[in-house]
Parts: structure tokens; sequence; C-alpha cells
């Protein structure tokens, strides 16, 4: 069994070849298709801890500050995600509520929370069933954080409102700005397999 | 030595557990996945006829989608709708391109670039391809699933602007179409969920 760990499966192009050992900065490459199989990943689960509790704080701000102020003749409304929310299910779009809710609010919040919960088991080496089932959580979950998408969401609505809204932007507007580029380049770009490979070094490594 | 080793594993019985990627042997029933312990949807138990349900399913909240207006402005109390093609109209004829290119790709095209992908796959399954047509479907496959969380655009839109816009003499409502849409985005996700996407590139020519 030892040695199916030796061996990887290119997603992209689903052929099968050896695994290589990385130094720091250095990928390891698909010799079929070019694409990035995987990084040099040692203490992945730190680095996810504190970019977690970074990103945390900005999606904190995000959901109390407004994210801009829409004024329409002459008077005010607020953006904020639940806000928007709480509106469409005032009006029976409970589906679209729904759905908004959960990709805009619940997925991102349970994604942070189980990175950094998985980052303190794993310091102290402990929990290793919960890691697991959090780690495959946390990959299903990353799908579902779509912020840069409401994001570009927010500049479209920007241009149909310019003719009659006049719109002030709040401090949450510029915490998403960095909460996006912050899942961009830095979460979003860890690999599900990278995750894993470092779990089996923390918790597994005494079989090999 | 490894070598040699390797050579004793079937390689065609090798998948990767799509949860983990840790590679696992296919002994054709059901797999649990040695690593995460999660269960393998392997080629034998993909599930055609749902995922065929599923899609045509999707394409039909799809049509919906764009035949009712996903918004609705109520200006002095003259309701007025606002289909997806209108408002990408509507972005055109103002002047403003770009933007309406977004709209267009975001709600139009890449759904239905999933549908002609999940129908071809669903179709050639049995058929085994080789080389790099294989590359080329995978890729194209991978491509779809990176840019589909942008389909969602024009629902944020709508949310954005029933959100903000509450004043009395105009009102921006959401529209039948918005339902539509995001229950075509949940029914084109069951559908790949219900199949094992590796068939797009089945049977390599072992390395
Ligand atoms: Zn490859
Ligand atoms: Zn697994």
């Amino acid at each position: 069994m030892e040695d199916l760990d030796h061996l990887i499966i290119c997603r992209h192009c689903q052929t099968l070849q050896k695994k290589v050992t990385l130094k720091e900065n250095e990928v390891a490459k698909c010799s079929e298709c070019g694409e990035i199989l995987y990084k040099n990943a040692s203490m992945v689960f730190h680095k996810t801890l504190a970019l977690s509790i970074a990103a945390l704080i900005l999606f904190i701000l995000i959901n109390i500050f407004p994210i801009m102020e829409v004024i329409i003749a002459g008077q005010k409304n607020e953006l904020t995600i639940l806000q928007m929310v709480s509106r469409l299910f005032n009006e029976g779009f409970i589906v679209v509520g729904s759905i908004v809710v959960v990709i805009l609010f619940i997925a991102p919040l349970m994604l942070l929370l189980f990175f950094i919960i998985i980052g303190i088991l794993s310091h102290f080496k402990v929990g290793k069933n919960i890691v697991r089932k959090l780690l495959i959580l946390v990959v299903a979950l990353r799908n579902w954080v779509m912020l840069d998408v409401f994001f570009i969401s927010i500049l479209v609505a920007l241009v149909k409102l310019f003719g009659y809204a006049k719109i002030i932007f709040d401090v949450s507007f510029y915490a998403l700005i960095f909460f996006v580029a912050l899942d961009i380049f830095t979460l979003k770009n860890i690999k599900p397999i990278e995750l894993w490979n470092y779990y089996f070094e923390v918790y597994e490594n005494e079989k090999n | 030595m490894k070598f040699t080793k390797m050579k004793k594993i079937d390689t065609e019985k090798l998948i990767s557990c799509p949860y983990c990627e840790a590679v696992n042997i296919d002994e054709g029933k059901s797999i649990y996945c040695r690593r995460c312990k999660t269960k393998i949807t392997n080629t034998q138990e993909s599930n055609f006829h749902t995922a065929w349900a599923m899609v045509i399913t999707a394409m039909i909240f799809y049509i919906i989608a764009n035949i009712y207006p996903i918004l609705i402005f109520d200006k002095f109390g003259h309701p007025n709708g606002n289909t997806i093609i209108g408002g990408v109209i509507a972005l055109w004829e103002e002047g403003e391109y770009p933007i309406a290119v977004i709209i267009f790709t975001a709600s139009v095209f890449i759904p239905l670039l999933k549908f002609i992908l999940i129908i071809y796959i669903l179709i050639n399954y049995k058929k085994p391809q080789k080389g790099s047509k294989k590359i080329d479907q995978a890729k194209l496959y991978h491509f779809t699933e990176l840019i589909g969380p942008w389909s969602m655009i024009d629902v944020f839109v709508v949310a954005i602007l029933v959100g903000v816009v509450h004043v009395h003499s105009i009102q921006i409502k959401a529209g039948i179409g918005a339902t539509a849409f995001v229950l075509m985005v949940f029914f084109t996700m069951l559908s790949t969920l219900s199949i094992d996407v590796r068939l797009l590139k089945e049977s390599k020519d072992a390395a």
C-alpha cells in the first residue's frame, strides 16, 4: 500500500506519475499536460492559520460596516450582505436569498473557522479525525466562496445606478478588496493535495 | 527497486480520490479512500439516469430564467421587467460594452457551455478516446469549473440593487427569472455530482 503514496494522478489529464520530493519554492508539474501538480508545502497549516485569522478580521469588518451608501432622491440606503439578504427574504425570494446567504456569508465564515481549527489542532498534533473531516469540508467549501464574483457584481451594479444615485464608498468596500486579494493570491492558490500531504506528514508520519 | 514494485500494480485500476487526491485501487465495487475514508464514486457507480434528469431540469430552468424578468423596476407605479438579454442589450446601447460582454458571457454563455460539456460526457462515456483530444476536453472541463462561479454575477447584481434601491418613487424587485437562474445553477451542480467526471479522460495509454 505504501507504494501508492509515491504516485500521483494529474487532475487535468489523469496521467499517472511518480511523486518527486521538492525543495523550498520548487513546483512539480505534470509530465503530460504541464499543469502544476503540487508545490512544496511544509508548514502549510500554519500559513493557512495566519491567513485565515487575517481574512476573518476583514470578513467581520465587511459584515459590520456598510460596503457603500447609495443616495437616491434624498433617501439613503446602506449596503451590507445581511441587509441585502433580509430584503430578499422579505420580498419572498427565499431561493435567491438562501443561496446568497450561503455563498456570501455562511461558506466563507465556515471555511475560515475550519482553517483556524485545523491550524491549532495540527500544531499540537491532536484531533486527527477532526482534522481529516474538516479538510474534506474545506476542500468542498472553497468552491463556494465567491466574494470575488460579488465584488465584480458591485461594480456592475454601480454602472446601473450611476444615472440617478449618489454613491459613497464605505470602510467595508476597501476591506472587501483586501479580502478578495488575500483569497485569490493565497488561500485559493493552495492545492488540496498540498493540504493532504501536510496532513499525512503531521499525523501519519510514524508509519513511513 | 521502486520501479519493479510499481509494475506489479495494475495502472488501469488506479484512481485518484476526488477529495484528497490520494491514489486508490479501483476494485470495481464501492471504494472508500484509504487516506481520507470518503466514498469514491467510480465509473460503475455513476448514475447516468440521474445525471440526464438533472441536466434536463437545469436546461428547463435556464429557459425560464431567460424568458422571465430577473429584475423588476417600478418607477412611480409602472412596473418594468428586465430579462437577462434585455439587460445586456440595454447596457450595450448605453455604450457599456465591457460590462455587456461580461454579463452575456457569465449569464448566457458559461451555463450553455457547461450543458454542452455535460451532455457530451453523458453521450460519449462508453467510447474510449485517445491522446491529445482527451487532454483538450479535460482542460475545457476544468476551465468551465473555474469560470463557473462567475455565472452568479447577475444574481448578485439583482440582490445588490434590491438591497440598495428602496425609495418611494423607485422600487426594484427580484423577478421569477432570478429564482429560475439560481435553480439552474443548483441542478447543473447536481448533474456533475452524480457522474464521475473522470469519464472524460477514461482509457489512458498507460504511462
Ligand atoms: Zn496532466
Ligand atoms: Zn481521499
